[in-house]
């Protein structure tokens, strides 16, 4: 088998290099050739290698673990810098590779008219090679290690305009967040190394028995907590709408496609672990659905078109934990496939909508962009229909498999939370089909209600708008450039087909389940009912799904088929919700007014009074001190004549006295 | 006499060289105690080479003699030259180095 | 006889105190000089009691003879009529400094009593020690024969110091 991961690896780190380095002196086309060439070539690599792959028969050949450098070698540990290539590591390479390399095509156009052109595209070069490095690892330090660099180009891509004030407190925030997460991952590899001895994945994974149960839920649960930072759950979610301060296409790079998908590829990963502590995948499958159907009701109501998905995004990535807390590590991961490809579509739809608006996010002042910007308007369609989970798109075979593990869990162990769950999956569905398409509806139909007097006025006294006020006029909005609706094409038709690649067995087709079954290898070892639910289940769970959405589409038609015409609504629920149920103000209040508060005491006390002022106090004895000791030096002869005297007596008396 | 009544005398002759040092301003008469106390130990180095039968307390006299010899010289050269420059000689004036 | 020599020890002893006394004492330097001048001369009898010869008449003609005569020289010339006139700036030192006086005379005069070993006798004349040069040939001999043999190098060191005594003086005395 050809293994050209090494290369998926290197590539993207030699053009953030060179990009880091050079690009400010190089032109455009060269900025992007190399950027492009590298993400490129990348994504060709991992492309033969998933090819080769596929040509490889027997199962066990297709896990290659390629030791790269040998670092420690310590006694009984050895840690080493490997690579591990096998199903789970290629489908994602090729998600990361090849949707990065759509964004890298559609930003050359996205982002044409900033100054700082090289430095986006090396910075994307180098999320990249973060996350290759994530998902290649085959330890868990080296795991930690992308882990952090993904957090830092998050970091670095979110406050890219670092001008603007805003985009550095999200980024900040999502720092600081992402840091409560790397300490659990740093504490669950602590309690690893301490029972296991080693770092490895084949090593853990192989001695998972050996370990009490409490030490292995307890490491699922650090592993948790650093997946629900980096993935957006509850309650470290809050860092994911602040983040739509970057580009968008950062935003369909990295908090849609990909880097919010780590957590949902360790818990893939660390399927051994979590398979022995039944504790810690209940709470992932309880976090996941709880989260689906909070972060869905808070996106009913947004009126900031990025704001709306990256909550879209919120709630999917829930689903993921849901099918994977169900047993089936196989359907999450198909839905971050699938995900990818429709949720990246819709960042980069919002993104040619604001690109022609001028920078205008907030749908109140759009509408009627059909006939403008139709390819936008069909690509868009599409995804909507994607993410609703209507047949045959992508979403509907994802979405569908997560809901009917989740059945097939609950009916088969006869717990009503489980039950609870799957109900919270339906009708979160349901929610998804009406905000997305309240979305669809509200940006291309109606009439257009930006460009005007009224609508800059709005402008001036909305404290929650926009960045950069657009009002094109409407004459003046046209579809984008190739560069753009290209990859919006590309991903359209894979969010058409992306989903045959599950299972078709509700068709009949039994044996059609190409994803689960090149993804069984690594989920080896998991022997749960709900992997395969019966037949009967699943028609229950998709006709319900599948209905819900439905009503959900029906019922965002009736009410803003002509356009979204925002009424202000002053109901308290209406307002809670609006306001994102007051989150952010709540911490505010308990946790960052008190840390403030603390600091400044401690500044003022602890550092003004105690260590200034012990410096200070000792400075002062110094001069105290010196100052009385001038007075010795009186210049007068006779004085120091004195003084020899006195240390002549007091010798003489000394002797004296001692007899 | 006993050893002890010859350096009783030079103690007493030693202090009071010493508070002549400490109570007058005029350097010449400083100077003049300063020989003072140099005699005293004089007397006290005779009467050691008396009574323990040694004539090494004498030479140290005659080499005591001669350093005073000198220092007086330069010592007077000195006094005379800061005169000359100062108009007056209070070792009281002379308190410039102070702190 | 003891009580010849108690006496004239007791005398000469307060006659060189007195003296001793006015050189700190009298206001007038010149003054002062002729006390230090007769506290020289009453030292170098107390010399001839203990029975060093050369370095009484030494101290009468060197000290008494030429250095005190220095100073006369010096006194006389800088006229230092008024100089004490002035208030004292440090008048507590007068105190002090007669404090301390006091505390180390007292102080070795207690030592002096209670810890000299060598207060009663004699030592015992060694076979080719000072007396028994004395009781031959006399002090002057002894003297010499001590400043020859032991004394040699520093006797050649102090010329060297007055060498440059002599430069170092010629040095302060030319006019700027």
């Amino acid at each position: 088998m050809t293994n050209l991961s090494l290369w998926v690896l290197l590539l993207p780190l030699l053009g953030f290099i060179l990009l880091g380095i050079l690009g400010r002196s190089l032109s455009r086309s060269i900025i992007l050739g190399v950027a492009w060439g590298a993400c490129g070539l990348a994504f060709a690599c991992a492309a033969l290698s998933f090819l080769s792959m596929l040509g490889t028969t027997p199962d066990a050949a297709r896990t290659v673990d390629q030791q790269v450098y040998t670092w420690v070698a310590s006694g009984a540990f050895h840690l080493n810098f490997g690579l591990l290539y096998d199903p789970l590591s290629a489908t994602l390479l090729l998600i990361i590779t090849g949707v990065g390399l759509l964004i890298h095509v559609y930003s050359a156009s996205y982002m044409e008219d900033d100054p700082s052109f090289w430095r986006f595209f090396a910075y994307l070069n180098f999320f990249i090679f973060a996350m290759v490095l994530l998902v290649l690892a085959d330890n868990f330090l080296f795991l930690l290690i992308g882990w952090g660099l993904v957090g830092l180009a998050s970091f670095l891509l979110i406050g890219f305009w670092y001008q603007r004030q805003k985009a550095i407190m999200a980024a900040q925030k999502a720092l600081v967040i992402n840091i409560i997460g790397d300490v659990g991952l740093m504490l669950a590899i602590f309690l690893i190394f301490v029972n296991f001895g080693s770092l490895n994945y084949s090593d853990v994974f192989g001695k998972v028995g050996t370990a009490p149960t409490g030490v292995v839920t307890a490491i699922c649960l650090l592993l948790f907590v650093a997946c629900a930072a980096k993935s957006a759950q509850l309650p470290l979610y809050m860092w994911l709408p602040d983040a739509m301060e970057g580009p968008t296409p950062v935003s369909a790079l990295i908090h849609a496609a990909t880097m919010v998908t780590a957590g949902v590829y360790l818990v893939a990963r660390a399927n051994p672990l979590f398979e022995a502590a039944p504790i810690a995948l209940n709470t992932v499958a309880a976090i996941g659905g709880a989260t689906a159907l909070f972060a869905a009701t808070i996106a009913l109501f947004q009126l900031d078109i990025k704001r709306v998905l990256a909550y879209s995004t919120i709630s999917q990535l829930g689903y993921m934990f849901l099918g994977e807390g169900a047993h089936n590590y196989g359907a999450g991961v198909f839905h971050l496939t699938t995900h990818a490809y429709f949720k990246a579509l819709l960042f980069l739809g919002a993104g040619a909508v604001i690109h022609a608006l001028g920078g205008e996010q907030d749908m109140r002042k759009m509408g009627g962009l059909r006939g403008k910007m139709p390819i936008t308007f069909a690509t868009f369609l599409i995804a909507a229909l994607a993410i609703s989970g209507i047949f045959p798109f992508a979403g509907f075979w994802s979405k569908d498999e997560i809901l009917g593990s989740m059945l097939s869990l609950a009916v088969s162990t006869g717990n009503a939370w489980y039950y609870i769950l799957w109900g919270a999956g339906l009708l979160t569905a349901g929610l998804t089909a009406f905000y997305m398409f309240r979305l669809f509806f509200g940006i291309f139909f109606g009439t257009y209600r930006g460009g005007t007097a009224a609508a800059q006025r709005d402008d001036e006294e909305d404290e929650t708008g926009s960045h950069h006020a657009g009002n094109v006029r409407f004459n003046a909005i046209h579809e984008v450039s190739p560069l753009m609706w290209v990859p919006l094409a590309i991903l359209a038709v894979l969010s058409v087909i992306g989903g045959f690649v599950g299972s078709l067995a509700i068709f009949g087709a039994a044996k059609w389940h190409p994803l689960s079954g090149f993804l069984a290898p690594v989920f080896a070892s998991v022997h749960a009912p709900s992997v395969d639910p019966s037949l009967g289940i699943e028609w229950i769970s998709t006709a319900l799904s599948l209905g819900l959405g439905i009503v959900g589409i029906f019922a965002a038609y009736s009410l803003y088929r002509r356009g979204f015409a925002y009424k202000e609504n002053q109901s308290p629920a209406y307002q809670l919700v609006l306001h994102k149920y007051y989150v952010d103000e709540a911490l505010t209040v308990l946790l960052i007014n008190p840390i403030l508060a603390f600091s400044r005491a401690a500044a003022r006390f602890l550092e003004g009074d105690a260590l200034d002022g012990g410096a200070r106090g000792l400075a002062f004895l110094f001069r105290g001190t010196s100052n009385g000791l001038r007075r010795l030096q009186t210049g007068y002869v006779r004085n120091y004549a004195l003084a020899i005297l006195l240390g002549a007596v007091l010798i003489v008396v000394y002797f004296a006295v001692r007899g | 006499m006993q050893l002890s009544a010859y350096l009783i005398v030079s103690a007493i002759l030693f202090t009071i060289g010493v508070i002549g040092v400490l109570v007058r301003r005029s350097p010449l008469v400083i100077f003049m105690s300063i020989e003072l106390m140099l005699n005293a130990v004089n007397l006290s180095f005779v009467a050691f080479s008396h009574f323990l039968n040694s004539a090494d307390g004498q030479m140290f006299v005659f080499l005591v003699l001669t350093v005073a010899a000198a220092e007086v010289v330069v010592g007077l050269a000195i006094i005379v030259s800061i005169f000359r420059t100062r108009r007056n000689i209070d070792v009281d004036e002379m308190n410039v180095l102070r702190g | 006889m003891d009580i010849a020599t108690m006496v004239a020890f007791y005398v000469l002893a307060v006659a060189t105190i007195a003296s001793g006394l006015g050189v700190i004492v009298f206001k007038d330097a010149v003054h002062s000089a002729l006390s230090l001048i007769l506290t020289l001369i009453f030292l170098a009898l107390f010399y001839l009691q203990l029975g060093a010869m050369f370095i009484a008449i030494v101290q009468i003609l060197i000290y008494a003879g030429a250095i005190m005569v220095l100073f006369l020289f010096v006194v006389t010339m800088l006229a230092p009529d008024g100089d004490e006139l002035q208030r004292d700036r440090i008048s507590w030192q007068r105190i002090v400094g007669g404090v301390l006086g006091l505390s180390l005379v007292g102080a070795l005069s207690y030592l002096l009593f209670t810890g000299a070993s060598v207060s009663a006798a004699t030592k015992a004349a060694p076979a080719d020690g000072l007396q028994a040069v004395v009781n031959t040939q006399g002090n002057i001999e002894a003297f010499g024969q001590a400043l020859f043999h032991g004394f040699a190098f520093p006797f050649e060191v102090t010329s060297l110091l007055i060498v440059v005594a002599i430069l170092g003086a010629m040095v302060f005395g030319r006019r700027a």
